[in-house]
């Protein structure tokens, strides 16, 4: 019997989609082999998620809304993890693989003297071990690793797991950890928290992204795909070296350490094609890539290509596509 | 103030697609005259080290600490060239570790430092990509972490970071000693190093340790939590449909009808 617990940072009571797909894994592990599944729900208003939690495949809720979830997340949030942890006696727990899960996993692997696999993009049972998947060397090798301690932990990439859809009337527990976290004066603290706005869909969410890399020579070329972008209701994202080139946020970066996305349709311009960046565009249906090299890495891994300058070939296809769709 | 960086020597990460081949039975890679460098977070966190030092007026003494082969004394060298003070190497075969048992060496190795107020680490290593052993070192050393942090700027007698999220950032305070694991941003891109400071760097102290001298018998690499089970390199895939036209506006809209055709949009 394997119970599995999903551990999820909440705010103000909002689910991720990235969790509730994480939850619709967990749920099919666990009934595999009769088990249960505990959704570990953190921060401030994590109580209203319970029956939505609940709907999509949880047992048992629990949650801790202590405010220091929200002001010193790293280090409070590791002590709620391992009272959850006790309290279901869970032997594979997964988070998602955000910046909340790849705080929290290390610390409660060390702490539950547990294995530890990260950025998992998959998982199979073979031999009655649980066998993880996930891309190394930037993506150019991928492993399968195995866990040998009692406990395992994953953090897991997006596309790993599917939500189930929801039953309104599926019953479950939901109960406060019952937890009091006092902030220690040496626990870093949270200040503030800048959230970046954009008027377009969220890059994990769209259905189609135009992205640039180095070759667009500079922050002010960005316009060329966001004219593209506006026609096409895309979102705008970017390759590691435009984010250090300081052209864009680092929100916007796609790739192994940036955001894996799975749009219908992926437009690379000027992004030559390192293997670090493809694993985070890799499950688009359909890549198109616009560079000037014809050897570009980028061409062997895109469905569609052209060879040539963008600001040549983006004007024209924006007219086009405007004219085409419309009709 | 002393900040400890934790840098890794990898495989070059810029090595193409195509030269990249595995030994599935050693589960390492296995590429032809491979070139090793610093792993690439780890500049970025050396960077930020080096920022910290001018931010407060040179009153930072910066130690570089890895964990490897012997080979990776170049790469410390190269640390030193970039004005790191000290750097100390652990000299064991790391890869049958596991991220715990890194970390562990790894946080012995700081204990035999001076006071140390910060240890910086890049947020992951380009090889294995596991993103473990920076906050392990945290817990090791019963310290607090902050990981994916860009920015470090000294604030009164406490410090300021800026630590990117996946939709944002947070302005955080660190009161105190604490581990911040690095993500790269425009700031913090690794700087070259100047040829007055390469020589400078040969007489620079590098002390090597053996786990040995840190009391450790090789159980670190006796028992890991997590194994390898295959290491393979995925095929390679068919060439893109390269379209073309009499002059590239051709191109364009040839491009925009086959994107219809294909029901992309």
């Amino acid at each position: 019997m394997t119970n599995v617990l999903v551990a999820a940072l909440v705010g103000n009571g909002a689910v991720s989609g990235a969790v509730l797909d994480l939850l619709g894994g967990a749920a099919d592990l666990a009934a595999q082999t009769g088990g249960q599944v505990t959704v570990a729900a953190l921060g401030p208003g994590a109580a209203r998620c319970a029956s939505a939690l609940i709907s999509h495949g949880a047992d048992l809720v629990l949650t801790c809304e202590e405010d220091a979830l929200a002001t010193h997340p790293g280090e409070a949030g590791a002590l709620a993890l391992v009272a959850a942890s006790q309290a279901t006696g869970a032997t594979v727990i997964l988070f998602p693989a955000d910046t909340s899960g790849r705080d929290w996993a290390p610390r409660l692997a060390y702490r539950l003297g547990a294995g530890l696999v990260t950025d998992v993009t998959g998982w199979a049972e073979a031999d009655g071990r649980l066998v993880w998947s996930r891309l190394v060397f930037g993506g150019k090798a991928e492993a399968k690793m195995a866990s040998r301690r009692p406990v395992t932990i994953a953090t897991v990439k997006p596309g790993a797991a599917k939500a189930r859809r929801p039953d309104p009337e599926r019953t479950g527990e939901a109960r406060d950890l019952g937890l009091t976290i006092t902030p220690d004066p040496a626990w870093p603290q949270v200040l503030e928290t800048a959230v970046e706005q954009s008027s377009g869909p969220k890059l994990e969410e769209a259905k189609v992204i135009v992205s640039g890399g180095r070759g667009l020579g500079g922050p002010e070329n960005f316009r060329y795909l966001a004219q593209l972008g506006a026609v096409l209701g895309a979102a705008v994202g970017a390759s590691r070296a435009a984010v250090d080139e300081g052209w864009v946020p680092a929100t916007w970066q796609i790739g192994q350490t940036g955001k894996a996305v799975a749009p219908d349709l992926y437009i690379a311009v000027g992004i030559s094609g390192a293997s670090q960046h493809l694993v985070g565009c890799s499950r688009s249906k359909v890549i198109v890539a616009i560079n000037t090299d014809p050897d570009a890495p980028i061409f062997e891994h895109a469905r569609l290509g052209l060879v040539g300058d963008y600001k040549e070939v983006l004007p024209t296809l924006t007219e086009a596509l405007k004219e085409m769709l419309q009709k | 103030m002393h900040v400890v960086v934790l840098i890794k020597q990898v495989l070059d990460p810029e090595i193409p697609a195509r030269a990249f081949r595995v030994d599935r039975l050693l589960q390492v890679p296995n590429v032809d005259r491979a070139p090793y460098v610093m792993s690439v977070f780890d500049g970025n966190a050396l960077e930020v080290a080096l920022k910290l030092r001018e931010a407060k007026g040179g009153d930072v003494k910066i130690t570089a600490v890895s964990l490897g082969p012997k080979g990776a004394e170049e790469m410390l060298r190269k640390a030193l060239a970039l004005t790191a003070d000290a750097a100390v190497l652990i000299n064991a075969e790391a890869n049958s570790m596991d991220s715990m048992g890194k970390a562990k060496l790894l946080a012995a190795a700081i204990r035999t430092l001076d006071a140390v107020d910060l240890i910086l680490a890049g947020r992951q290593a380009a090889d294995w990509e596991a993103g473990q052993v920076g906050v392990m070192v945290a817990e090791e050393l019963g310290l607090p972490c902050v990981p994916f942090v860009s920015r470090i700027n000294p604030d009164g007698g406490s410090l300021k970071l800026r630590r990117e999220l996946d939709d944002g950032y947070q302005t955080i305070r660190l009161p105190g000693p604490a581990v911040l694991t690095i993500t790269n941003d425009e700031t913090n891109v690794l700087r070259s190093a100047k040829v007055k400071d390469v020589m400078m760097a040969a007489r620079k102290p590098l002390t090597t340790l053996s786990p040995a001298d840190l009391g450790f018998s090789g159980e670190a690499a006796a028992d890991p939590a997590i194994e390898t089970l295959d290491l393979t390199v995925p095929e390679p895939r068919k060439r893109a449909e390269m379209i073309e036209g009499e002059n590239l506006q051709a191109g364009a809209r040839a491009l925009a009808r086959r994107l219809l055709e294909l029901g992309a949009l």
